[in-house]
Order: C-alpha cells, then structure tokens, then sequence
C-alpha cells in the first residue's frame, strides 16, 4: 500500500519575487539587497567580468534576427544571453555586440568571446535563482 | 599559450559560481570551487588532446 505524503509547499513572499527579479537585471544586484556582500561580489563579478571579456575577445550577442530574418534556432542562444540582463538591453538598445561580421568571426578568440556571453547570461540565472532562494528563506 | 588562459579563466569564473552556490560552510564551498575547477581544466585538456589526433 502507499502512503500518501501531504507535501506542504510554502509560497515565496512576494520581495523574494523582486529580488530575482532585481537579480536577473543587474547581475550582483539580487544579493546586494540582501546583504550578502561577499556572493555579490563573486557571483555577480563573475557575469560581468564574463560579459566584457566575451566582447573584447570579439563575440557577438544573439538576438532574432539573423541576415534580416527571423531565425528559430537563435533563440536559445539569446535565451542564454539574455540572462545577463541589462547589460544585454542596453547593448541590444544601442546595438552593441550583435553584428557578426567576417572581420570579428576571423579573430581566434572569437567562439571564446561567444562561449563567455552564453555562459554569463547562465550563471546569472543561477545568481538570480541563489537570491531567489535566499530571500524565500529557503536557503541559509 | 592564450588558449590554455582563457580556458582558465571560463573554469575559475564557473567554479566561483558553482561552488558559491553549493554546499553549506565556506570550506566546503572552497573544496567544490576548486573540484569543479579542476574538473573543468582536467576534462577540458583531455578533449583537446583528443581532438588533436582527429584530423
């Protein structure tokens, strides 16, 4: 026979909401407000140095439009990049890092550059998702 | 030369995220930071020296 468990689940207040929110949008941010200064630094400094580096080293960002079409298969690399936030929406706003010329695709640091934009805007979702947590009160 | 520093530089930023979000004490976070790092340079010269030999 099974034993049927009843599984309490607590619902997030609603400033943990915010706080993942605050988190998504300025990488570092979501910590800050919760005045875990030091995972701020790490875990935020992480995105951003991920996200300058990536475009000095010549990668691009990922949005729709690919050669004036809608293309498919570049959304999960926006979805990717689109985890770093504001840092993507102003770049995306003054359309910073999006072309994906020849002249930047020959450089040897090129899929590098792209691999660290991806990689940012994820680890970010995992920054967004700790603060989350932590302002739930689900994590210590 | 470049390669192999950026290469570690893509696994200390992932391993300060992974290992800041795992685990419960700050010896334990290091210890993972640091196996997850490893990890990634181990797995990632392994890759490299076996994509070497493919032509």
């Amino acid at each position: 026979m099974v034993k049927a468990e009843r599984v309490q689940v607590e619902e997030a207040p609603g400033t943990a909401w915010l706080t993942g929110l605050a988190a998504w949008f300025i990488p570092g941010l979501g910590h800050v407000i919760l005045k875990r200064w030091y995972r701020a630094l790490l875990m935020g400094g992480a995105v951003w140095i991920c996200f300058f580096v990536g475009l000095a080293m010549g990668g691009h960002l990922f949005d729709l439009v690919s050669d004036g079409q809608i293309a498919l298969l570049q959304i999960p690399p926006m979805i990717a990049n689109l985890g770093q936030g504001a840092l993507y929406i102003v770049s995306w706003l003054i359309n910073y890092g999006f072309a994906d010329d020849p002249v930047r695709a020959a450089r040897a640091t090129y899929e590098y550059g792209n691999t660290f934009l991806l990689i940012g805007g994820l680890l970010n979702y995992l920054n967004m998702l700790d603060a989350f947590d932590i302002a739930a009160g689900r994590k210590p | 030369m470049r390669h192999f520093f950026v290469m570690a530089l893509f696994a200390a930023l992932a391993a300060i995220v992974f290992g800041a979000m795992a685990k419960d004490t700050t010896r334990e976070r290091m210890i993972y930071g640091l196996k997850v790092f490893a990890e990634f340079m181990v797995i990632g010269l392994v890759l490299s020296w076996i994509l070497y030999f493919i032509p």
